[in-house]
């Protein structure tokens, strides 16, 4: 009876259910993803810590390159 | 002297020892947040002494404490992000909370760098960033605490629950508090840095 009721009630789940596409992608295979989900997920761990490094660093450099020319300003006055 | 005290602290980083698989995401993941926090913490106090004092001192190390917080705030995004597409499999959900309060959290840090662009005048600059600032860091706990405590959620510390203290294992906790200690300090450092940039760069402007 519910569940009746619920079904033409939810018109939405019908329409949309083949786009909610993302539990599936859980499941798709290519070469990258396989070598991701290898050794218990460890190339994740180091995903983020990388992601971490190259964002301060990216930062770091900035932050040095503003140093450099500020150098430069202060050498040519 | 400061530098020297808080480079002893960063030592700490390089010695997490490695467990097992994703769970080991928590010692870089959450200590991106605490030190976001840390820094935007750092920001709004000296917001606050700008307004008690205005000197352009305040001025320029509430700007770099929000600038390094906004870095470190893309940092925890990111590995949230990453994170979520191997053990939740999306990139990015509308349904979690969290993620999608973090993200309006540090919009609004982005727009207090907005809202300081748009001004020429130096005092008046200092003095709306610093109103805007203090109101911005008082969202910071409604968005990243209140409200996602409320909600339903994979994010641990939804439903009402804590997001670490009887759940997380003992001995992650051991290289956790370091690693957010760590993390913190290098906060610290690359503020200091960029604070004493600004510092040099306003007086070369002014003199």
């Amino acid at each position: 009876m519910q569940e009746d009721s619920v079904g033409v009630v939810d018109t939405l789940t019908q329409v949309y259910s083949d786009k909610w596409t993302g539990a599936e992608q859980f499941n798709e295979t290519n070469p990258l993803l396989t070598f991701m989900y290898s050794n218990d997920l460890i190339y994740v761990v180091l995903g983020v810590t990388l992601i971490i490094w190259c964002v301060l660093l990216f930062f770091m450099f900035r932050v040095d390159k503003k140093v450099s020319s500020l150098e430069d300003k202060l050498n040519s006055e | 002297m400061t530098i020297v005290i808080i480079g002893g602290f960063i030592i700490q980083i390089p010695q997490i020892p490695i467990l097992e698989q994703t769970a080991r995401n928590i010692f870089f993941h959450v200590p991106m947040w605490m030190a976001m926090y840390a820094m935007f913490l750092t920001s709004c106090i000296y917001s606050i002494r700008y307004l008690n004092s205005p000197e352009m001192r305040f001025d320029i190390k509430a700007e770099s404490a929000a600038n390094v917080g906004i870095v470190f705030g893309i940092c925890g995004l990111l590995t949230g992000s990453l994170w979520a597409r191997f053990t939740w499999g999306t990139w990015w959900t509308f349904a979690e909370p969290k993620m999608n309060l973090a993200a309006l959290a540090l919009m609004i840090y982005v727009a207090y760098f907005v809202l300081r662009s748009a001004f020429d005048d130096e005092e008046k600059r200092a003095k709306i960033a610093a109103v805007y600032n203090i109101f911005a860091v008082t969202t910071i706990p409604f968005l990243l605490y209140v409200v996602p405590r409320q909600l339903t959620s994979l994010h641990p510390g939804a439903d009402g629950n804590p997001a670490f203290s009887e759940i997380t294992a003992v001995e992650l906790r051991y290289i956790l508090y370091p690693a957010m200690i760590g993390f913190i300090a290098l906060s610290f450092w690359i503020y200091d840095i960029v604070h004493r940039y600004k510092t040099v760069q306003y007086r070369t402007e002014n003199s």
